[in-house]
């Protein structure tokens, strides 16, 4: 009888066990990387808030990008501004840096760039597809794309000067010769 | 005669219409909300769970299955993307696990009883 009692409990306690010791090995794990980083940023075709042509990811092929998705009632997005604005007036012609307004007005995006300055074009996403085909879970996030047009890495969160400039170091190391 | 046509047309309309925002929320109960806690986007108010909704809706109407909707989906934001995760590899296991433990309780119990009454 207590053998079987046993039994049952066994049965019953180690399978739990190893459940709960597998979910503990897998929260364990670093968290996996986003699943476009290293393969062809998603194309896009998208007018900038204050009007004018429309801006394509592959009439910038050849030259590193950076994308940033983000919006004007989001709060890190408004302390990483400065970073990025002051970033893209430094690098000048060599990187192409583009904002991406999330669910917002175009005149509501382009009144607030106009009050806080803007160094580089912030697109129109009507419907988030582009938000939605970049995989964004939030803003602000931003993309790394190297002249080839692949990802090479994804920061979510209000970019620091440091990473900013690690990261796009980063797209001149993978520059094609 | 077109009178009544033109009720059929319009009740023909009406009803791909509906059938359409029956497979949107059938497919936005299967999708997670990226931005919240557990939900599918069927299920939340967040602006990007709208906007994703609209997206699966319009791609519905363009003639996307639903599980090439949510591959791409899944291309972009990864397997958690899906509430229900693909029965495949461990999750399989993880699938029947449960089942595979009532079934051994079950046996043992049985034994336990026929024993005891033995």
């Amino acid at each position: 009888m207590n053998r079987s009692v046993l039994v049952v409990g066994l049965a019953l306690v180690v399978p739990t066990l190893l459940l709960f010791t597998m979910g503990f090995v897998n929260a364990a794990k670093p968290a996996p990387k986003a699943p476009l980083v290293g393969i062809e940023a998603p194309a896009f075709s998208l007018t900038p808030s204050g009007g004018g042509a429309e801006v394509s990811l592959a009439s910038l092929k050849g030259k590193p990008i950076v994308i940033n998705f983000w919006a004007t009632w989001c709060e890190p997005c408004q302390a990483e501004h400065a970073t990025l604005h002051r970033a893209a007036e430094i690098l000048g012609d060599r990187v192409q840096f583009l904002g991406v307004a999330f669910d917002e007005d175009p005149s509501v995006v382009d009144a607030w760039l106009k009050k806080r300055g803007s160094r580089y074009p912030t697109l129109v996403d009507p419907g988030a597809r582009t938000t939605i085909a970049y995989g964004v879970a939030g803003v602000p996030e931003t993309f790394f794309i190297d002249a080839d047009g692949r990802i090479v890495s994804k920061f979510s969160g209000a970019i620091d000067p440091a990473t900013l400039v690690a990261r796009t170091t980063e797209l001149f190391a993978k520059e094609t010769p | 005669m077109s009178a009544l046509m033109c009720v059929v047309a319009a009740l023909s309309l009406a009803g791909s219409a509906d059938s359409l925002d029956a497979r949107t929320d059938a497919l936005a109960r299967q999708i997670r909300c990226p931005v919240c806690q557990g939900s599918s986007i069927a299920d939340s108010p967040s602006s990007m769970a709208i906007q994703m909704k609209a997206e699966v809706r319009e791609e519905l109407a363009r003639g996307l299955s639903e599980e090439e909707i949510l591959a791409k989906l899944e291309r972009a934001y990864g397997e958690q993307i899906r509430l229900s995760p693909k029965a495949e590899g461990f999750n399989r296991f993880l699938f029947w696990a449960p089942a595979l433990a009532l079934v051994t309780g079950l046996v043992a119990a049985w034994r336990v009883i026929r024993k005891g009454q033995s």
